[in-house]
């Protein structure tokens, strides 16, 4: 293998610069619809801009063309004799070889009811198609023959891991509602419904005029001053304070309220039966 | 005497602007067959010594020093450039070529047209080699060398390679490049060029019936590549050449155009660099995470709590053979999952802090054991991969909102109840009884 190798680079070093330029001579392409009718025909590599076909999904297009050398014009069999298809939006591209008569004449047929395997995942961009001449013993040509537009196909299969290999769609978790309350002026109606009693109570006292002329003296004192800080205790368990804090103050509160509480109900007992 | 000490100055940054050293290690094992001659490719080996790496040479037929032994790497990189052995020592296998890969040693190997141990390899990296004694022909552009030494454009718009590269020279077969996401395409075939066997102008059948049915199909068009990259999650690199002609001197000194050195040298250190782990390296400093009101990490969360995630991510440079705060990352994201991601943002990097990439988010309202995922996977980069488990707890009996608008009214009663009691003890011990006057009277 390694002789035929060296075999291979002499022939090919021997090459060298070409003599003549390889060239395409009479180039057709011809479009027909599913029932043969001929729906297009264009002269290629004439002066304009590129021809545009359009190929529906039952259409077949048929391209013919002679291989010909660029001084002579004899007919040769290249090497090489491809037609390129590309999509300039997604890069796809699709090679065709062709069969070439030792004259030089070509014919290549596309029928879009069994596409070739070499015509690459297209959507709506156009493919250029272009013809590739490549030879051993002539300089080779490129030629850009038309812009093809064919029905969009399936898109070319990517690998299960590739959306990993990107920026993925953000996820924003939907949280539940925060729950509903009532309009806050309907509680504080219903707040002031429950402070009326309070209305009516001072009411009545302002007829009455209750008296405590015994409230401020040293027995009694104490006991309610007391009295009012367990209630004081209570709402601060409310407001903030822990379990284990409430009841060691309310433990030494409970002594403290036990031993006014002693005086002060004695105090009021004498009282009592020292007035009667 | 200035001039020679501003000489000798140069001369010394010059030597260390020029070492490179790689992230992974600096011994590298190169394999070379009899048909490689380690004088041809001096300009690729020299540049590698001198950019630090330590290169041991090794015949294909000598059976030390070993490349892999009880299990461990011996060398943190490996060059295969072995064209014509049909077969490897014992302890070069696939196997053990992919288990390598696995461990951590960067591969550099070559393919060529004969049917090699590497060729059968090459199927496992998603790349299909052609048939064997098929090499990359192309007649385009007209030239003087030879149609199987061909000269390819680089395309610009790899981080991996030098912009701005002119073409390089390539003999060697293309493969096809298959979906798989870990590879990294560094140089494609021309257009125009296609893998044959086929010597003169008349055997032009042979390529049209290799593309019809029942043909082995034809390689050919753009869609090949020649020299591709593969980086597995673990980490390690593995680069598939087409032809190790790409590295030598010839190909180095030979002129794209009149005037118009090739790209070759630059290429080649740009692929090596690549893969022996200098350029696009990556990695992940430390994560941390705390509420938004704290500094400092817990070990469990609430839900719905605001939850500040922060990674901070190096990349090394090779210049100064030093890890480097990296903020290039424009599209890291951050999941928090538990079996499903529950939430996906993106994690952007913070201004003024370089390396430092942060999100604040709410944890869902989900309770249950949740790990922050960064997954960072881009062709060319080192994968970022971090996971940090943290249970996320439903709110314990106190923490739950209070003080709500529509207990007002039972706030007011219960209050108004303790005022009422004390209120009453107060009146009822403070008061006195009043005489009976009327009951007095009746006595």
């Amino acid at each position: 293998m390694g002789v035929l190798r060296y075999c291979l680079l002499a022939l090919l070093a021997i090459a060298g610069v070409h003599a003549s330029a390889l060239s395409v001579q009479s180039p057709r392409v011809t479009i027909t619809g599913p029932d043969a009718a001929q729906l297009r025909t264009e002269s290629l590599l004439a002066d304009g801009p590129l021809p545009t076909l359009t190929l529906g999904a039952d259409d077949a297009l048929k391209l013919t063309f002679q291989v010909v050398e660029s001084d002579g014009g004899k007919g040769v069999q290249p090497h090489q004799v491809f037609l390129r298809f590309y999509d300039e939006l997604s890069g796809e591209e699709g090679i065709q070889p062709l069969r070439v008569t030792p004259g030089g004449k070509a014919k290549f047929e596309l029928s879009m009811s069994k596409p070739p395997a070499s015509l690459p995942p297209s959507s709506t961009a156009p493919l250029r198609v272009s013809l590739l001449l490549g030879s051993f013993s002539h300089a080779p040509a490129s030629y850009s023959l038309f812009d093809l537009l064919v029905p969009p196909s399936a898109p070319a299969p990517t690998h299960p891991d590739e959306p990993s290999f990107h920026a993925r769609p953000e996820i924003v978790h939907t949280f539940r509602p925060d729950p509903a309350l009532p309009p806050r002026p309907v509680s504080a109606l219903f707040s002031g419904l429950v402070l009326a009693p309070w209305v009516v109570l001072l009411g009545l006292w302002s007829h009455i005029r209750p008296r405590v002329p015994r409230l401020f003296s040293p027995q009694i004192l104490p006991f309610v001053s007391s009295l009012a800080a367990f209630e004081g205790l209570l709402f601060w368990y409310w407001v903030d304070l822990r379990l284990g804090d409430v009841l060691l103050y309310g433990g030494v509160l409970g002594l403290i309220t036990a031993l006014t509480g002693n005086k002060a109900l004695s105090a009021t007992g004498e009282w009592r039966t020292g007035r009667k | 005497m200035r001039l020679l000490w501003s000489f000798l100055v140069s001369i010394v940054g010059l030597a260390t602007a020029a070492r490179a050293k790689s992230s992974s290690g600096d011994s590298v094992l190169v394999l070379l067959d009899s048909s490689v001659n380690k004088d041809d490719y001096s300009l690729f080996f020299k540049g590698l010594e001198e950019r630090g790496y330590d290169l041991t040479f090794r015949s294909a037929k000598a059976d030390e020093p070993a490349i892999i032994k009880d299990d461990h790497p011996q060398f943190s990189h490996a060059i295969i450039f072995a064209p014509e052995t049909k077969s490897y020592p014992k302890d070069i296998t696939p196997q053990s070529l992919v288990e390598l890969l696995s461990k951590g040693t960067n591969l550099l190997l070559a393919l060529s047209p004969k049917q090699t141990p590497l060729t059968s390899l090459a199927s496992e990296f998603s790349l299909i080699p052609p048939p064997p004694g098929t090499p990359l022909v192309s007649h385009f552009p007209e030239r003087d060398t030879p149609a199987t030494v061909i000269p390819v454009n680089v395309s610009h718009s790899s981080p991996i390679l030098t912009p701005e590269l002119p073409p390089v020279w390539f003999s060697g077969v293309p493969f096809a490049l298959g979906t798989n996401p870990l590879l990294v395409p560094l140089l494609h075939a021309p257009a125009e060029s296609f893998a044959t066997d086929t010597l003169t102008d008349s055997d032009a059948d042979v390529i049209a019936e290799a593309s019809e049915k029942g043909g082995e199909g034809l390689w050919a068009g753009s869609q090949l590549g020649l020299v591709a990259g593969f980086q597995p999650v673990g980490g390690a690199r593995a680069t598939w050449v087409g032809g190790v002609e790409l590295f030598s001197d010839e190909f180095a000194h030979k002129e794209i155009s009149s005037g118009v050195k090739s790209g070759n040298e630059q290429f080649t250190v740009d692929v090596a660099s690549w893969t022996f782990q200098e350029s696009l390296v990556l990695r992940i400093d430390s994560v941390n995470h705390h509420r938004l009101d704290e500094t400092a990490p817990r070990d469990k969360y609430t839900t719905n709590d605001k939850i500040v995630f922060t990674t901070h991510i190096s990349r090394y440079n090779p210049q100064s053979s030093e890890w480097e705060p990296y903020s290039g990352i424009k599209d890291l994201q951050l999941e928090f999952t538990m079996l499903d991601p529950h939430i996906r943002t993106a994690l952007p990097p913070v201004a003024g802090q370089p390396g430092t990439y942060s999100v604040t988010f709410r944890a869902p309202d989900r309770h249950g054991v949740f790990k922050f995922v960064v997954d960072y996977k881009r062709r060319g980069w080192t994968h970022l991969q971090s996971s940090t488990v943290v249970p996320l707890v439903p709110p314990r009996h106190d923490e739950y909102p209070r003080f709500l608008s529509a207990a007002w009214p039972y706030y007011t009663g219960a209050i108004s109840t303790s005022v009422g009691f004390v209120i009453f003890s107060a009146l009822w011990l403070g008061g006195s009884e009043t005489k009976k006057a009327k009951g007095s009277k009746a006595e």
